[in-house]
């Protein structure tokens, strides 16, 4: 995605919840506040799970 | 590289992850040891297990139960994994992959049980013969196999990785039906009684992210991918909801399950023992049940007369992702 931005701004413009992702920016876990560079490896890591109970 | 402005909260190093419920950001040493101490927490304060029990992890192959019998072990717990080969097609021969490989690195003991070799079906078979959800006969076969595997290795509780956003939409889901008898029942810790063992659930005090970041920080390889046919069930819709609540207001979510096992259990305690009614052994398997023969070994019967269902079948009405 072009241009700098941070993680929290990544996961709005993909529309995605904080609390249903983990955010790995080249292999390193990060926080919301994180800034992000264009040429960035970026994996955005669902961590919703479960059938019924 | 990515630049972080926010600091651990308890030693002011570079933050690797934001907690908005704990209103604080935590390095990894400082994250992984508020995993370890939510996880005591729950063990301590509702009496779950002793330093000395034989403990029987149900295993999966995903974050949360790798996660919780990491987390026993490492707190010098004596706890063995279990598994059940659910036949759905690759999801079933991956995540198999991912816990004999945790299993093997760490030199653990691990037990398992495939449902086609040993009982002659399999959870997409088993939908089709009962018509009804996978995670229906999942859930039964699973439980009763849980069981059985404790009883008969003589340990003291059976552990699973349930964590706060499972309970939490448990609880949303009987909630909204106003399901007393469930509700009576959703306890992080089950007592043994009639020949069902101790069930614990070590993780209620941890959320989703917490579980897949203690994996991640720990090195710990689990299957992310969800299972196939639970996709779109409506236990995920109602963690969905709880996670939208909880972006708007913080620790939502924590009070709506723990407030309730603090304050509500306890008044539905009395509804809980009315509701358990009598058991007895099936006369198949030992089993306890109400009745003469157990919902398991009925489940036995009836899928695995059935022809096999490969398990594309059941996606196509489950909604592939």
């Amino acid at each position: 995605m072009p241009g700098d931005r941070t993680v929290n701004h990544l996961l709005d413009a993909l529309d995605l919840v904080r609390e249903s992702h983990l955010v790995i920016c080249n292999g390193t876990l990060v926080p919301g506040d994180a800034r992000l560079a264009e040429d960035d490896v970026v994996e955005i890591r669902p961590v919703i799970s479960g059938g019924s109970h | 590289m990515a630049v972080t402005g926010s600091k651990c909260r308890s030693c002011k190093a570079p933050a690797v992850i934001d907690l908005p419920r704990h209103n604080a950001n935590f390095c990894a040493e400082h994250l992984l040891q508020l995993c370890r101490r939510q996880m005591e927490k729950a063990i301590h304060d509702y009496s779950m297990f002793g330093p000395d029990d034989r403990l029987l992890v149900a295993v999966s192959g995903g974050k949360d139960s790798l996660a919780v019998w990491d987390m026993l072990v490492e707190a010098g717990y004596h706890a063995d994994g279990f598994y059940v080969g659910l036949g759905i097609g690759d999801y079933s021969a991956e995540s198999e992959r991912y816990v004999r490989s945790f299993a093997d690195e760490r030199g653990l003991h691990l037990i398992t049980v495939d449902l086609r070799d040993e009982y002659g079906y399999d959870i997409p078979t088993a939908s089709r013969a009962t018509k009804r959800v996978p995670c229906s006969s999942c859930g039964m076969s699973k439980r009763h196999l849980f069981d059985k595997a404790a009883v008969d290795g003589g340990y003291d509780a059976v552990i699973t990785g349930h964590n706060l956003d499972d309970e939490a939409a448990v609880l949303l889901g009987n909630v909204l039906h106003w399901d007393v008898d469930y509700l009576a029942r959703q306890r992080p810790v089950l007592e043994a009684r009639d020949g069902f063992p101790r069930k614990a659930k070590p993780l209620v005090r941890l959320t989703e992210r917490e579980t897949a970041a203690w994996c991640l920080l720990r090195g710990i390889d689990y299957l992310v991918e969800e299972c196939p046919i639970a996709a779109g069930n409506r236990h995920l819709h109602h963690k969905d909801v709880l996670n939208r609540i909880e972006k708007e207001s913080p620790s939502s979510k924590a009070a709506f399950y723990l407030n309730f096992i603090d304050n509500m259990a306890p008044v539905l305690a009395g509804h809980s023992a009315a509701a358990n009614g009598e058991l007895q052994g099936c006369r198949r398997c030992g089993a306890p049940t109400t009745g003469d023969v157990c919902a398991f070994c009925r489940l036995v019967d009836t899928a695995s007369a059935h022809e096999p269902v490969p398990v594309e079948l059941v996606l196509g009405k489950r909604g592939r992702r």
